[in-house]
């Protein structure tokens, strides 16, 4: 039998209830206390104590007094509700929602339990739970409009856009009058509403119901967006170019407008004339516009493209507009449009420009217009289209010249030195255009990057340092962890990978990972508070959005890295101790290995002590190591990642990052290809298919893939134990679609070379499978691989994957000497074929 | 060539709220966790506008942004004032920032006009303010003489580095809708309603207003900073274990 309270403890544990909610947690715990003092047992006071220690961090003890609570007293609603506020807390919200339940049983009527409840099935987009949970809360609160769009989006996202439809109706129908113009929220129901009708295919009703509705609705472009695309839709051509028509008028730099006008105009895009004419009358009406310069030259040919090209870069040019080349460089796909492009640019600076007066402004002007073009030529030359990077040298040269105050030159300057392939170079010239402006967090952002592509990571650091917070706690690097600065912890974790240290790689790739999960998490609180602010459609998308959160390129980078990461891990285990040097060639002396382990794990063991020092003397330093809003912030245990990159399973911790990878992005053929790699290694041949058949239907002549091809067939053949029967058979059937067991493989080979002998990372493929075939004649091989140097088209990336094939055949270091140096050559401004 | 998009409203492009978190990281001192971005968003999405680097060939999809994540150069991110302390509605640029490389388009400059019209309309904002550095010279120049905003005052030491702000603010209310005339048109539509009205039916029966149970939502404090999350925005009874 649960413990009584007397009215004086009962009023007391009032008390505590209230203090929680006010977040004055020491008093509801000291409260909670002297009630437990008397009644050593009361359930409920035990649950709100657990309920407080939670909130102030101290989940394990928490949970130990809240099953306490539990067992005192099984039948109370709060023991089982704070039971799966902990789990929520947790985020376990499968043990979270049964919690609840267990609650709600107790107490049916309880409107905080069913709230809860519901907010975790959207969470866990329960949408049948959310129903049933949505529906009990209109029933018991029918006055409430939030309660009737609530059950709205419900039946919405759950695929029910009739019953949706019918619930917002059937409120609509209980208003008299329409609500006063002021009220967000019936105006936003409203357009919601048009929203699940449009949704529904029904775009007619949705037209109508927008034009008698629309006129009172404040939100006036979102109207306007929506009856434009119905009317498109609807084919109802001449309304339709009335309609972007005003929206251009609205905003005339909204190259989608445009693009609708054109389609409600019925032109053709052959018919340049008539296009041209359209996007002219626009840029008459506003002058000051780009859109309707700059589109034109996408489909304008020959001289009419010569003559508009002229007029606008002369425009842009004398604006001084820095974007002016990333806005033109989309064109030079088409090589006259480049070709014309140079010559006219190289036209302005070889002729003085006459403009007849010699007074002070006119000089100025005609210097910043010289300085611009030379500019514009320098990004022209170091573009990989129209690349020639001494001519880029030179004009970055001039401009600087001109304008020594430059930012923008000086940063190109840095990215002519990346693209000699010179990163030491590159990160030094940035770093002088940083310092030319030290105020503006831009130039300091890319000194920083470019300082991370050179592994100067402590340096870089000490760069961004100056626009961070740097008493947060971990300081500069935590600051940015903190806000969530995605680009950093990225390009750092690829330099640290590059550099071998797999443990901070992995450490920078895990932060991203951990970051998505927030924003995941983020959502949580928009379910109700959404509602109460009333707009839906905001709301509504942004629950789509966070189901393919993971989609974003910025989760793709880090995914990959960490892969790959994972993968050189499960190859050389012993990466995980540090950077070894690569293993020198085919007859490995062990003693010598033995001898760098020995070395690196005392690196490892000296890095871990020194890092604990500075943390100690940070802690020493700061007496009271709060962040700003009181929390106690945790310190990291493992800052130096020494606990990931020392995992026992390499590829199953990889596959917390591919599986989503796969999941979101399964159109990435990067992804497939380490999809395989990691599923091949696992013995999961099946897995290991599917990525390949995904790749080959993406791109069935990827050079990755290739090799992949052969490497699979060749452990299909190795099998130390035959595959179960039933997988043997898919697997069988499936490859031979992708790679005959009839095929002769040299023949194959040969035939991939000759289908694709332009190509420099199609030979190297190539040649790779040619090692694998003959491994014999890997001399032969080597040779032809330094041979590719030759060629006019190879590229700096691909003559330095070059290289790492050598180390991937596991060549022997003359070879590799021998292949660096003939690079070097070539590149002579280069230091990435430097062999340490 | 640069698109100036809607953040949330229609069509939504939320998916470029990481982008955007990147492009106000790498440009300014001042930054916010997405949950930050998401409140604006989500609590007035048709204040938020994004400048964004259309793709080589246009769109994929042809008529939307979406799933497509272009390169993000310039970003508005405004608000309302949640509880004017002289009760006058107005509207607040949270941040606005226009990648280096890409100045002298007119885009930040744009991009506050598509902000302010949907305040003024959305929200019928009396004036719109906004703090900025009393170093930068070309916001200054943007705001005042192109905007046509006018210094307030001074906030001493606004900045976490220690600089002042200038507060100021503009005016906005010639760009109001005309309320008086769509009263017009509704009472319009509401004669002619009549003139052809059924009777109406009786609405299902959970649809049946109790008439004393007009509760008012509880005001809640809203208080969002730097490191504040809405996780601090929800209301306190939101986890109420008993009551």
């Amino acid at each position: 039998m649960p413990q009584q309270l007397s009215s004086k403890d009962a009023s007391l544990f009032r008390q505590v209830v209230r203090y929680y909610e006010n977040k004055q947690y020491k008093k509801g715990i000291k409260t909670a206390e002297q009630i437990l003092r008397k009644t050593p047992n009361h359930g409920d006071t035990l649950a709100m104590k657990a309920l407080i220690m939670s909130n102030q961090g101290q989940q394990e003890e928490a949970f130990a007094l809240a099953k306490e609570a539990l067992k005192n007293d099984m039948k109370s609603h709060i023991c089982w509700h704070v039971y799966g506020l902990l789990y929520r807390a947790e985020k376990n919200y499968e043990e979270a929602i049964k919690a609840y339940r267990f609650a709600l049983r107790i107490e049916p009527e309880s409107q905080p339990i069913q709230r809860d409840l519901a907010l975790l099935q959207m969470q866990m987009r329960d949408y049948q739970g959310y129903i049933q949970s949505r529906t009990t809360m209109l029933q018991a609160r029918p006055a409430f409009r939030q309660n009737w769009t609530a059950l709205a989006i419900a039946h919405h996202l759950s695929g029910d856009l009739e019953e949706a439809e019918k619930v917002l109706t059937t409120y609509e129908e209980t208003l008299k009058t329409p609500p006063p113009l002021s009220d967000m929220e019936h105006s936003e129901a409203t357009l919601y509403k048009n929203m699940v009708i449009a949704e529904s295919g029904n775009l007619e009703k949705a037209l109508e119901h927008l034009d008698s509705v629309g006129y009172r609705i404040s939100d006036v472009l979102a109207v306007m967006e929506m009856k434009a695309d119905y009317l498109l839709r609807l084919g109802r051509k001449e309304e339709a170019a009335a309609a972007y028509t005003a929206l251009l008028e609205r905003n005339s730099e909204n190259s989608l407008y445009y693009d609708g006008l054109i389609k409600a105009k019925d032109l053709s895009s052959d018919d340049h004339k008539a296009l041209k004419e359209v996007y002219d009358s626009w840029a008459e009406k506003y002058p000051r516009g780009d859109s309707p310069r700059r589109i034109p030259l996408d489909f304008l040919e020959g001289d009419d493209f010569k003559q508009a090209a002229d007029a606008y870069l002369q425009r842009m040019l004398k604006k001084g507009v820095p974007s002016l080349f990333a806005n033109i460089k989309l064109l030079y796909t088409n090589i006259n449009k480049r070709d014309t492009v140079q010559e006219l640019v190289e036209g302005y600076v070889s002729t003085p420009q006459s403009n007849g007066s010699a007074d002070g402004s006119a000089a100025k002007d005609n210097n910043d217009f010289l300085s611009s073009a030379y500019y514009f030529l320098a990004q022209h030359y170091n573009y990989h289209l129209s690349r020639d990077l001494s001519k880029a040298m030179q004009n970055v040269e001039k401009a600087i010249e001109l304008s020594p105050k430059a930012v923008e030159y000086q940063m190109t300057k840095a990215r002519i030195w990346k693209h000699y392939g010179n990163l030491e170079k590159a990160a030094e010239e940035m770093e002088k255009a940083r310092k030319i402006d030290e105020k503006d967090r831009h130039i300091n952002s890319k000194a920083a990057k470019y300082q991370l592509r050179n592994n100067e990571n402590d340096k870089a650091l000490d760069n961004m340092s100056k626009f961070t917070r740097n008493e947060t706690v971990g300081g500069a690097l935590g600051d940015l962890h903190e806000m969530q600065c995605v680009w950093y912890l990225t390009e750092d974790g690829e330099s640290y990978l590059r550099q071998r240290k797999l443990g901070l790689a992995l450490k920078r790739f895990h932060a991203v990972f951990n970051i998505f999960d927030v924003w995941q998490e983020d959502q949580f609180d928009f379910h109700s508070f959404s509602l109460r602010k009333g707009m839906i459609r905001a709301y509504v998308d942004m629950v789509r959005w966070e189901d393919r959160l993971r989609e974003h390129p910025f989760y793709a980078r880090i995914a990959l890295s960490a892969i790959k990461a994972y993968l050189l891990l499960h190859d050389q285990p012993d990466l995980a101790y540090g950077p070894l040097p690569v293993n020198g060639g085919d007859e490995a002396d062990e003693a010598e290995r033995k001898k760098a382990l020995k070395k690196a794990k005392k690196e490892q063991q000296r890095l871990e002590k020194a890092e604990a020092e500075k943390r100690e003397a940070i802690r020493k330093a700061a007496a009271n190591p709060k962040s700003t809003e009181g929390e106690v912030k945790k310190e990291d245990p493992d800052p130096l990642g020494n606990k990931l990159v020392q995992t026992q399973e390499p590829l199953k911790d990889a596959l917390k990052f591919l599986t989503p990878l796969l999941e979101y992005c399964p159109q990435d053929i990067e992804a497939q290809c380490l999809g395989f790699e990691v599923h091949l290694r696992r013995g999961k041949y099946a897995l290991a298919l599917k990525c390949l058949s995904a790749a080959h239907s993406i791109d069935a002549s990827n050079p990755t893939l290739h090799v992949q091809l052969l490497r699979f067939r060749q452990a299909l053949n190795k099998l130390s134990e035959p595959l179960a029967p039933q997988v043997a058979e898919v697997v069988d059937s499936e490859f031979e679609a992708l790679l005959p067991k009839s095929q002769k493989l040299d023949e194959w080979n040969a035939s991939f070379l000759s289908e694709n002998k332009d190509s420099v990372p199609h030979k190297h493929a190539y040649l790779t499978c040619q090692q694998l075939l003959t491994p014999e004649s890997k001399p032969e091989t080597e040779k032809e691989l330094a041979s590719t140097l030759d060629a006019s088209i190879v590229s700096l990336e691909t003559a330095l994957a070059g290289l790492d094939l050598l180390g991937e055949w596991g060549s022997n270091q003359a070879a590799k000497t021998a292949y660096a140096e003939k690079a070097s050559s070539k590149w002579p401004e280069s230091t990435l074929f430097r062999i340490a | 060539m640069v698109d100036i998009l809607p953040l949330s409203s229609y069509p939504s492009y939320i998916d470029l709220l990481p982008a955007i978190q990147t492009c106000n990281i790498t440009n300014l001192p001042e930054n916010y966790f997405l949950k930050y971005y998401l409140y604006h968003a989500l609590t007035w999405p048709q204040l938020s506008f994004v400048a964004v680097v259309r793709p080589r060939n246009g769109y994929k999809a042809g008529n939307t942004v979406a799933g497509e994540y272009p390169k993000v150069v310039g970003y508005v991110l405004a608000k309302m004032e949640e509880e004017p302390t002289d009760g006058v509605q107005h509207g607040h640029i949270t941040s606005l920032s226009v990648m280096r490389t890409h100045r002298r388009l007119g885009i930040a400059e744009r991009l506050m006009r598509m902000s302010q019209r949907a305040m003024a309309e959305c929200h019928r904002a009396q004036f719109v303010s906004l703090h900025v550095r009393v170093s930068n010279v070309a916001a200054l120049h943007l705001y005042r003489d192109t905007l046509g905003f006018q210094v307030d005052s001074v906030e001493s030491s606004y900045y976490a580095d220690g600089e002042d702000a200038y507060a100021m603010r503009m005016d906005l209310s010639n760009m109001w809708l005309d309320w008086a005339e769509i009263e017009r048109k509704d009472r319009e539509r509401q004669a002619s309603d009549e003139k052809d009205a059924d009777e109406g039916d009786e609405v299902g029966e959970v649809g049946k207003k109790e008439e004393n149970e007009k509760e008012k939502e509880k005001m809640v404090r809203v208080k969002v900073g730097r490191s504040l999350g809405v996780g601090d925005l929800v209301e306190r009874n939101e986890a109420q274990a008993s009551s």
